[in-house]
């Protein structure tokens, strides 16, 4: 595909568990692509390996077998070309918000002007005018995580990984995130990959949903979902084709977790 | 917000508060320092009561014994040799022991395979009392001014090193990689992650190691010198002159006091995202 950006190529990851002489499989042959400009969201249960292929996908850890390629060459060592958004926000403490929004630009060289520029108009991206000069614990949860956010997107990564930046927050600030998250990342063409065990999250946001199966972990599905943009984060279950996406996705879903109930 | 932060940082306000709540805290915090103090005095008063009364002044002196004999030792210029020598053996001894502590314990706390290799060394040093080194240090640095440093830096040396390894070693490694996928090399990584990562430790073992450096200096020149407080404390106490023993103490309380103002000066500035600077809002 002349359009992919990365592509998992049937990754395997074995993690070695203390006081045992055999490896855990936690990862079993996944391969998929995240397609330019796209939003791939990536759900499983808890400890399937998802926060393990975006691991892999930064170079931060080699899988035992397979390979993660970005624009064609194989991921090996740290890959610079993604921007990362942990679970938790991760600001480092020691640097205001503005210092930390412009450190990945001064860690690559750009020049002093340019960096005040674009931390400015960052942080205005994210509604965050005027706490440029707040350390992170001056800050709430959310503003945090929109600082998180900003620090990615300023230095404009060819892929975004974001692994439940949302999971922490309450429901009403999460719900304000996602809809931020779908402009911001409609305003620059960027492409994410969104790992979430959040389903309808995983709908609303993304282009393409991998469905991960329980460990040891197999790829049970990759649905497309062609819902109209901009999407009302919401109030999503008022557009029938929502509910649609939703039961393609929960029947992939639930077909794994035993005994698991439609909830609604 | 900008009161908040100043108060918080507890530095004298550059511009008057218009405030009343302002004032008060200042009231506040100048009336817990007289409450600091109330002890102090009280002991020292205790202590001029009660010397001749109850315990002979030959064995504990009096505070206005004390007082009279550092005018003595001031307006005469006795003591300054001795100020010289000792000031000059805590400095050195403190910065070769906090820098050499710093640079090993960031070497140490860097790389897994030295901190292998090392480690139990350390650990085996660490655990030995320092002081009975003294003996031998004078027969190897002489019985000069060196032997003094190498005791006070061999103190310090263990205290910032143990905290500065393991500072280093407790650092988050997700923002290491989160440094790392963000562009940074070695050096970057260095500078903006691990050094401030690690500088609440650093600070505290510098802090902690002050009264290790006298002590390590004062234990010196007792067992052997020329000059400095400590011989002075010495010779004042084989003389039976309990005035020059507290006259001597009274000047290396001196010495901490300022050191650890200046240390704690250093810990705010360091440290200043460390302190909660006023509330954080609490929504989105
Ligand atoms: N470095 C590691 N060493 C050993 N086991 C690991 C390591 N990283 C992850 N695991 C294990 O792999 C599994 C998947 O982890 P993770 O990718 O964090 O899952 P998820 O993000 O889907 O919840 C977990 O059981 C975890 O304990
Ligand atoms: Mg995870």
């Amino acid at each position: 595909m002349r359009d992919s950006v990365l592509a998992f190529d049937d990754i395997r990851q074995d993690f070695p568990v203390p006081g045992r002489s055999t490896a855990m499989r936690v990862l079993d042959g996944i391969s998929f692509e995240v397609r330019a400009g796209k939003f791939t969201a990536v759900i499983g249960p808890s400890g399937c390996g998802k926060s393990t292929l975006l691991q892999m996908a930064a170079g931060l850890l080699a899988p035992t077998a397979g390979a993660v390629r970005h624009r064609g060459r194989k991921v090996e060592g740290v890959n610079r070309e993604v921007g990362f958004v942990p679970q938790q926000a991760q600001l480092f403490p020691w640097k205001t918000l503005a210092e930390n929004i412009e450190l990945p630009l001064l860690l690559r060289g750009v020049a002093a002007d340019e960096r005040r520029e674009r931390v400015a108009q960052a942080i205005r991206s994210v509604a965050l005018d005027g706490f440029g000069n707040h350390y992170p614990n001056q800050l709430s949860g959310g503003m945090q995580k929109r600082g998180s956010i900003a620090r990615t997107l300023v230095y404009r990564p060819d892929v975004i990984l974001m692994d439940e930046p949302f999971g922490a927050l309450d429901a009403q600030t999460r719900m304000v995130m996602q809809s931020d998250l779908q402009t911001l990342s409609a305003e620059v063409g960027a492409t994410v990959v969104f790992v979430t065990h959040d389903i309808t999250e995983a709908i609303l946001l993304a282009d393409d949903v991998v469905v991960l199966s329980q460990r040891p972990s197999r790829m049970l599905a990759h649905i497309p979902i062609d819902l109209p943009r901009p999407r009302d984060m919401f109030e999503p279950f008022r557009n029938p084709r929502f509910d649609a996406a939703y039961e393609t996705v929960w029947a992939a879903f639930s077909a794994q977790v035993a005994g698991a109930r439609r909830p609604h | 917000m900008n009161e908040i932060v100043e108060r918080a940082l507890d530095r004298p306000a550059g511009k008057p508060a218009p405030e009343r709540a302002a004032l008060r805290a200042r009231l506040a915090v100048w009336g817990q320092r007289l409450l600091v103090l109330a002890p102090g005095i009280a002991l020292i008063a205790f202590w001029q009561w009660a010397s001749g009364r109850i315990i002979k002044e030959l064995y504990v002196s009096k505070p206005t014994a004390v007082v009279e004999r550092l005018y003595e030792l001031f307006a005469s210029g006795e003591i300054y040799p001795h100020l010289w020598i000792t000031g000059q053996e805590l400095v050195f001894g403190y910065l070769i022991g906090v820098g050499a502590g710093i640079v090993g314990g960031y070497a140490l706390g860097r790389s897994p395979r030295l901190s292998a290799i090392f480690e139990p060394y350390v650990m085996a040093f660490y655990g030995i009392p320092k002081i009975a080194l003294a003996p031998l240090f004078i027969i190897w640095f002489g019985i000069g001014m060196w032997s003094k440093v190498a005791l006070a830096a061999i103190m310090v040396f263990f205290l910032v090193f143990y905290n500065v390894y393991s500072g280093v070693k407790s650092v988050d490694r997700e923002l290491v990689n989160l440094a790392k996928v963000m562009g940074a090399n070695e050096r970057q990584l260095t500078t903006h992650v691990y050094l401030p990562a690690a500088s609440p430790y650093v600070v505290l073992g510098m802090r902690m190691a002050i009264p290790y450096s006298v002590i390590g200096v004062i234990v010196g020149e007792f067992t052997s010198s020329m000059q400095g407080l400590g011989l002075f404390i010495h010779e004042a106490s084989a003389t039976y002159d309990p005035a020059g023993v507290f006259a001597g103490i009274t000047i290396l309380l001196a010495f901490v006091i300022t050191a650890n103002f200046l240390a704690g000066r250093l810990e705010r500035r360091l440290l200043r995202w460390r302190t909660p600077m006023g509330a954080a809002p609490t929504d989105i």
